[in-house]
């Protein structure tokens, strides 16, 4: 994968929303248990 | 866009609209479907169990169909085209994984009655994404809003009624607060699990593709989520071989779970997810149907819980109906063309194909291609897998009603013939 789409991949809101979605749910989980 | 939705020459010219309804429906059916096995996790075996047989029976059954319908160098073609959504279906993947495995706390602390509509609120999660991140809604009328909000939070309003109704006579233990957190948490890892999917398709990723990744990243992290869950990896392979003789059953839900997501993929591709998630949402009612008609769960039930049943999936139908008629109008497809460009720019895809592709008219969709030998192993191989669980299966103790079992067998293969028939005509799977 080139560099530069690399960067758009972690500039991307539509990365950090799902991934901080994820984070959250897993911590949540995480407490959960 | 528009234009171009009216279908290539030589096919169909069912409009993407209905194409997407009817593929948001064949997914409710087959979604509604995987859930019978679930009835076995009263048999003594541990709910995480039968969520990773699920799971297993999921990542098998993609290279059965799927395989047959696109080989692996159409697979490979398209992930080459598109690396960066590789990232994005195994997000989605994780997203359900640890949303199912939160539905499990829910429905052991607050019981099915309250979990049930809570973690169903998904599709308001997904529609308010959809809105914000990739532009759905945006442009139309107060008419389509309504319709479609409207639909959305009747869906959610039936669920709820079923729900209550249907769980009236289960136990429900205490830790209410702890099972609230984990629905509502589940039904914000199932909407936002819908990003990815929209991503994908506006991007011009085929679903088949896009299902191949997402089963890594679901199979991974329910094996690491059991495993924590269960002590360890020993643990796991150990439970696993003593369900041995039910594993058959999840693995049959995580086969119909597929067929079911891949239906959902297609309409989240079409209709975009605003509509087709709750539209597929309505997998309830089947559900419904399969405990009350082959599983006998009405019995218990009173003549009011039978009245809410009844109102409640009447009130998903009608709202199911309402977003099937909100067909998207120029400015909001305008605005969809607008999330597209977005992809194109940002990865430098090509937009012109890509165009094509969301429109259902992928050039390359009817081009033979070269089928390689390992594709019949590999069918083989996983056809094997679910021959072999067959032949070892015992009979559960549970009572069914064969022949009400046969008329929804029945129902639901026409479901598959009629949304694979319009898929393959419409679009060739595109």
């Amino acid at each position: 994968m080139k560099r530069s789409t690399l960067v758009c991949i972690l500039t991307d809101v539509h990365l950090w929303v799902p991934l901080g979605v994820l984070i959250l749910g897993t911590t949540l989980l995480m407490t959960l248990r | 866009m528009s234009e171009i939705s009216k279908g290539a020459p030589g096919r169909s010219t069912l409009s993407l609209h209905k194409l997407g309804v009817f593929c948001a429906l064949s997914a409710a059916v087959w979604l509604g479907t995987a859930e019978a096995p679930t009835k076995l996790v009263n048999a003594g075996f541990s709910p995480f169990i039968i969520s990773m047989g699920m799971v297993m029976g999921a990542f098998v059954a993609r290279w059965t169909v799927p395989t047959l319908l696109k080989g692996t160098t159409f697979l490979f073609d398209d992930l080459r085209d598109k690396p960066h959504l590789i990232v994005w279906a195994l997000i989605a993947g994780m997203l359900w994984a640890v949303g199912n495995t939160l539905t499990i706390f829910a429905v052991r602390n607050v019981g099915l009655a309250i979990a049930f509509p809570l973690w169903n609120t998904n599709s308001l999660v997904g529609l308010f994404w959809g809105w914000l991140l990739f532009k759905e809604l945006r442009g139309s009328g107060v008419k389509e809003w309504s319709k479609v909000l409207g639909g959305a939070c009747a869906i959610v309003g039936g669920a709820t009624i079923l729900a209550i109704a249907t769980a009236s006579h289960s136990d429900t233990p205490g830790k209410a607060a702890i099972g609230i957190m984990a629905a509502v948490g589940a039904g914000c890892m199932f909407g936002t699990m819908y990003i990815p999917y929209r991503k994908a398709y506006i991007s011009g990723m085929n679903p088949l593709s896009f299902v191949t990744i997402f089963t890594f990243g679901e199979l991974g992290t329910v094996f690491l989520l059991t495993a924590i869950n269960t002590g360890g990896i020993a643990p796991v392979f150990a439970e696993l071989h003593r369900a041995r003789p039910m594993l058959f059953w999840p693995f049959l839900g995580g086969f119909c779970w597929v067929i079911g997501d891949l239906f959902q993929q297609y309409a989240a591709k079409y209709i975009g997810i605003g509509r087709g998630i709750p539209l597929s949402n309505t997998n309830q009612l089947w559900g419904l149907a399969w405990g009350a008609l082959v599983f006998g769960e009405m019995s218990g039930i009173s003549s009011t819980g039978k009245l809410m049943i009844f109102a409640g999936s009447g009130i998903m139908i009608l709202g199911a109906a309402a977003i099937s008629m909100a067909n998207p109008g120029d400015s909001e497809l305008v605005n969809w063309k607008f999330a597209m460009d977005r992809e194109c720019d940002r990865y430098s895809l090509d937009t012109e194909q890509v165009e094509a592709v969301v429109a259902g008219d992928d050039p390359h969709a009817g081009k033979a291609r070269q089928r390689r030998w390992w594709e019949i192993v590999i069918m083989c191989a996983a056809i094997g897998v679910f021959v072999w669980l067959a032949l070892g299966t015992q009979a559960q103790k549970i009572s069914i009603n064969a022949t009400w079992a046969i008329v929804l067998v029945l129902l639901t293969l026409v479901s598959l013939g009629i949304g694979g028939t319009l898929l393959w005509r419409r679009t060739r799977f595109s």
